[in-house]
């Protein structure tokens, strides 16, 4: 329809001037035939512009140029002029399409923001109407505790329970809705390291953490999240720490190898068989026969692959000589 | 002490009888508010020396209520949170909130965080003392000169005045904009604020006899940084 009008204009604007040939320089025809292009290319996209343009090149050569009726043109200088017009012609097409299509991303651009804003201030509400009424129930019980009944304590405990599930629900939620919010910068691996023996401290068995460096000399950086990974590689020590014999040694090690920081943290525990070692990834994967139940979402693992990802990097088991688990975290390295 | 005023800001009415008890002990006078407005009012008459306050007002942001307060009052702000959220932490403490506490809490927690922030404010003010000792760190701040037990440490211009900065404020988190800020004044916070953390991981080098498990300057993850008191392990 949009091409049949853009043809139509064209024919009506070549009609009209043949009307007046004789009062009409050849700067009239081509301004005219110009107006019809820009609007054909503003209606019909630039295919239908260039397509335009072409026919009124045509056009303008065979009724406008003398000798008139024939695609003959006399003078030379009169080439110019078709030349010129055409190439101005489907520079303008062109140029109004890409404008347009810029336009048109910076629209879509601007959606995406507002649905990522949307999503964030949901969770963000949704994060404040549960966490409200497990802060009255979590202070309620803790008053009540003085007073002797073992009840309240466990009233205390599932509703930590309950917020840690909270807590990795909405972080799922983040990291499928897109809402995640990333600040990468350049980071220490030193700064890491010692921000997740902070998190460990307290712990009556803190000690079964040995951090170390692969190269003690070399002060190395990455560029990743800090809260993200901090979250990872914590989820992988709490891990060790529950499915490892009490006592044994889970050992953290981060370096650089190539293009990325390598971070290992490591176990006595039993390992993953191999039929299992993706499946520990996915969300609320239980393995059987661990009774994880109390203290687990099923969600940690798959959390910590979710946001390995989201900062370019890598979270995946390794196999181990002499038995033993190994997570390895790869993140792209940095230099200051 | 026990003289003293505090006000809960926070729209649940459960949350403030529980926060209301806590504080029961440690002030004479408790009183409460329901929206950020009548928050600001009630500040603004009765001068409390602690103001607690809950983020998920519906009538006004914390950030916004938090900078209203601060213009007006040196009360001791302790923000209460529902996120969890690294970045929603170092925007308060920027608009000069004290502390930060994340729901659901223990009356024990925040019993404790209240009472921190009480002692860290009656703490002598160390900006203008020539010598500042902490563990085994010794500052001259005349002498531009950092001494470890006895020893002394070798630190560029930049390294000295982030380590100055870090020990004046002892006990205090300060967070990566009010360090960028007072150690590298009048440069752009965005593209630089990545020196902060390499100058951090080279002092820690210097200072610290684990940088694997620092005892002098700590990471507040996603905020800032803190440099423990003496008593402090």
């Amino acid at each position: 329809m949009v091409w049949l009008l853009a043809f139509l204009g064209l024919a009506l604007a070549a009609l009209g001037l043949v009307a007046v040939r004789p009062l009409l320089g050849e700067a009239h025809v081509a301004l005219i035939f110009l107006l019809v292009v820009l609007g054909s290319s503003a209606a019909g996209g630039r295919v239908l512009g260039i397509t335009v343009a072409l026919a009124a090149f045509v056009v303008f050569d065979f009724f406008f140029l003398p000798p008139f009726n024939t695609l003959l043109v006399r003078n030379p200088f009169d080439w110019l002029v078709l030349v010129v017009f055409l190439i101005t012609s489907i520079v303008a097409a062109q140029l109004l399409y890409k404008a347009r299509s810029e336009r048109a991303a910076v629209e879509r651009a601007e959606a995406l923001r507002e649905a990522d804003k949307l999503k964030d201030a949901l969770l963000a509400s949704l994060s404040h109407d549960l966490r409200t009424p497990l802060t009255t129930i979590k202070a309620l019980a803790h008053e009540l505790q003085p007073l002797g009944d073992e009840r309240a304590l466990i009233i205390e405990e599932q509703a930590d329970r309950l917020n840690r599930l909270v807590t990795d629900l909405l972080d799922v939620g983040r990291l499928d809705g897109g809402a995640l919010h990333l600040d990468i910068q350049l980071n220490a691996v030193d700064d890491l390291l010692g921000a997740v023996g902070q998190q460990v401290s307290g712990k009556p068995d803190q000690d079964r953490l040995k951090i170390s460096l692969d190269d003690p000399a070399s002060l190395s950086f990455g560029r990743f999240d800090f809260v993200h990974s901090l979250r990872i590689l914590g989820n992988l020590v709490d891990n060790a720490f529950k499915y490892s014999p009490p006592d044994s040694p889970i050992i953290l090690t981060g370096g650089v190898e190539g293009k990325d920081v390598v971070f290992r943290v490591v176990d006595a525990g039993n390992g993953v068989p191999a039929d299992e070692r993706d499946a520990i990834f996915t969300a609320f994967y239980r393995r059987p026969g661990t009774g994880a139940g109390a203290h687990s979402t099923g969600l940690g693992l798959s959390i910590a692959r979710g946001l390995a990802k989201a900062q370019g990097g890598t979270l995946v088991y390794r196999e181990r000589d002499g038995g033993g688990t190994m997570f390895e975290l790869r993140l792209p390295a940095g230099t200051p | 002490m026990a003289n003293q005023t505090a006000l809960i800001i926070d729209d649940e009415p459960r949350i403030r009888r529980v926060v209301s008890n806590a504080l029961a002990d440690d002030f004479a006078r408790v009183l409460e508010a329901s929206s950020g407005a009548e928050g600001l009012r009630i500040a603004s008459v009765e001068r409390p020396a602690l103001i607690v306050l809950d983020l998920g007002l519906p009538d006004a942001t914390g950030a916004s209520v938090c900078a209203g307060l601060r213009a007006s009052s040196n009360a001791l702000i302790l923000v209460l949170s529902a996120r969890n959220a690294d970045r929603e932490k170092a925007t308060l403490l920027d608009a000069g909130a004290d502390d930060y506490v994340t729901k659901p809490f223990s009356t024990l927690e925040l019993k404790a965080r209240v009472r921190a922030l009480q002692r860290r404010a009656k703490l002598p003010d160390t900006v203008g003392a020539t010598t500042i000792q902490n563990g085994d760190l010794k500052m001259d701040t005349e002498a531009r000169t950092l001494e470890s037990n006895g020893q002394p440490v070798h630190l560029t211009p930049t390294e000295w005045e982030l380590v100055r900065v870090l020990m004046s404020n002892a006990g205090k988190t300060m967070t990566h904009r009010q360090l960028f800020t007072a150690v590298w004044a009048g440069r752009q916070f965005g593209d630089a604020q990545q020196y902060l953390r390499v100058h951090v991981a080279n002092v820690r080098r210097k200072i610290e006899a684990n940088p694997l498990d620092p005892r002098y300057i700590i990471t507040e993850p996603g905020v800032g940084y803190r440099f423990a008191r003496p008593s402090e392990g």
